[in-house]
């Protein structure tokens, strides 16, 4: 394999409670994303998932180990890893166009470049129609491709995303996994992914990390053989490949030994 | 008999109940019902008079109210006591605006801020403004200083707390966005946390403007000589009391227009706030 395009290694996260108690959310945790692959972390809630984007981005400091993009040590948030998070998080005041451009706005992109770019990955997400809508005007799901949008047009490495479908209905949420395969394939970027829902990681996923609980770590690195080394555009051919309701039960499983006892 | 029996639940059925839970009144109904409140306290009001309930020199009829207020319209005078008071309110409002709102956004949106700043404004805010009005006849004089400083001081602890407040509510997500797309602290600033709580904080303005009249009254009651306030003690001592009514009728009136003004404001300067979802 060539040089990972982002690394963890061994590394850990304990939060400090207010009353001195230490919660030791991630320990020991190491993967690795090659460029352009699709990671999906999954596991049962509770096991630090969403910390791990969080540190990916900056958003938080590791208490150990060492994440490094293109082999450089994270040290804060950075417009090298856009994140999509699962709430909405479009800026209300701006239009869809104004909050695509917002990220090239901020590096000072010339005006005709910004709309350019903007104008290109407004069309990838399909939203052309809407260019000059506020985020009021537009469904959750329409949100959440602006979101995308916005952070794929400030041309970052990687792209992070948090739960990004969590929040829209069944169908909505099938067409945005589709639509986000394609997007990552015409943009050739990085994706690190979170999810709970084992058939969207299967579906979307060229690897899937699954992680345990108490603390948060590595349980399994999968790559998904079944889908034979290639991405799939239609979600209904990948539920039909044979071997994907093995690896389904198999994560399954794994969720199940990971299942409070109650 | 039968079939009334029958179709009356029909007919209820379809045809929501008069007092449905919850359910807004349809809007001829709201300002039909609008104007029946004031009708019955108007009504109310001059048959009391009109029945000798209450002596007419200490609770004039709604009638008599309304000539003293036409003949007070009419009158250079009284314009410029609406002048004076609405001059007061701009000026110290306005100044209490200039130094509340960069603050409270600043206060709300770096912790450390608060820390330094929040003991002092809590503290003040406790403190009734108008418990300072001898001192500050003392530094202040007559002029139209002690009550630009007594409407300043009693609004803008408040509006500081508001817009921190407000400014707090800002979600991190939307800052943590900003951050993950590369922008600096200062950017954050400008381009997120002010823009976002920009409507919030004209709504704390429209709030607050409220109780800056309150202040204004108390100040022009005090020490003054012109305003509406100072009017309305002018009225007290001839036992004019149709015009102190008349004065708190305009006071009334005013308040109203201001803060319809802010209402027609928020609408004009946020219009991605209105909804049309699909």
């Amino acid at each position: 394999m060539s040089a990972p395009k982002l690394s963890l290694r061994d590394v850990g996260k304990t939060f400090r409670l207010k009353q001195g108690q230490e919660i030791q959310a991630i320990r020991g945790l190491s993967f690795d994303v090659a460029p352009n692959e699709i990671c999906v972390i999954i596991g049962p809630s509770g096991c630090g998932k969403s910390t791990v984007l969080r540190l990916v981005a900056g958003l938080e400091k590791p208490t150990g180990g060492r994440i490094a993009l293109d082999g450089r040590e994270i040290e804060g948030p950075g417009r090298d890893r856009g994140m999509v998070f699962q709430a909405y998080s479009s800026f209300d005041w701006l239009t869809v166009q104004q909050n695509v451009e917002y990220g090239m706005r901020l590096h000072g992109v010339a005006a005709a470049e910004r709309a350019r770019r903007a104008g290109h990955f407004i069309e990838l997400v399909q939203l052309a129609k809407f260019r000059h809508a506020y985020p009021n005007q537009l469904s959750g799901g329409m949100k959440q491709r602006v979101a995308i949008a916005r952070t794929l047009a400030n041309d970052p490495e990687i792209l992070l995303m948090d739960e990004p479908f969590g929040a829209l209905d069944a169908e909505t949420r099938w067409h945005m996994q589709e639509l986000t395969i394609s997007i990552v394939e015409e943009a050739r970027t990085t994706m690190l992914m979170v999810t709970h829902d084992i058939e969207e990681a299967l579906f979307m996923a060229d690897r899937i990390v699954f992680m345990s609980r108490h603390p948060g770590t590595v349980a399994a690195n999968i790559v998904p053989a079944f889908k034979r080394g290639r991405r799939w555009r239609r979600k209904e051919e990948v539920l039909e490949l044979e071997g994907y309701a093995e690896l389904e039960r198999r994560i399954m499983a794994l969720m199940r030994e990971q299942a409070p006892v109650s | 008999m039968i079939r009334r029996t029958m179709t009356t639940p029909d007919r209820r059925r379809r045809k929501a109940p008069w007092l449905a839970f919850q359910t807004p009144a349809s809007r001829p109904a709201a300002i039909l019902l609008g104007i029946a409140v004031w009708v019955a306290f108007f009504g109310l009001w001059e048959a009391a008079s009109v029945g000798g309930m209450v002596s007419d020199l200490l609770m004039p009829s709604p009638h008599h109210v309304l000539a003293a207020l036409a003949r007070l319209l009419s009158s250079a005078d009284f314009w410029g006591d609406i002048a004076a008071s609405v001059a007061r309110i701009l000026v110290s409002f306005l100044a209490a605006c200039v130094v509340a709102v960069p603050l409270g956004i600043v206060m709300g949106a770096f912790g450390v801020m608060e820390a330094f700043w929040n003991p002092f404004v809590a503290a003040w805010r406790y403190l009734p403004a108008p418990s300072f009005i001898p001192v500050l006849l003392m530094w202040f004089g007559t002029g139209e200083g002690p009550k630009l400083a007594l409407l300043f001081i009693g609004v803008i602890f408040f509006l500081i707390t508001l817009v921190m407040d407000y400014t707090k509510q800002v979600r991190a997500e939307l800052i943590e966005t900003s951050m993950t797309l590369g922008a600096s602290r200062w950017q954050i600033l400008r381009t997120v946390i002010v823009p976002a709580v920009m409507p919030n904080v004209v709504v704390a303005m429209r709030q607050m403007l409220a109780v800056s009249w309150t202040y204004l009254v108390i100040a022009e009651i005090v020490a003054s000589t012109n305003g509406i306030g100072a009017m309305m003690m002018r009225a007290r001592r001839f036992l004019h009391t149709d015009e102190i009514f008349a004065g708190i009728i305009v006071i009334g009136v005013l308040g109203l227009l201001f803060d319809m003004l802010f209402r027609w404001l928020h609408r004009l300067m946020f219009p991605y706030l209105a909804e049309h979802s699909r």
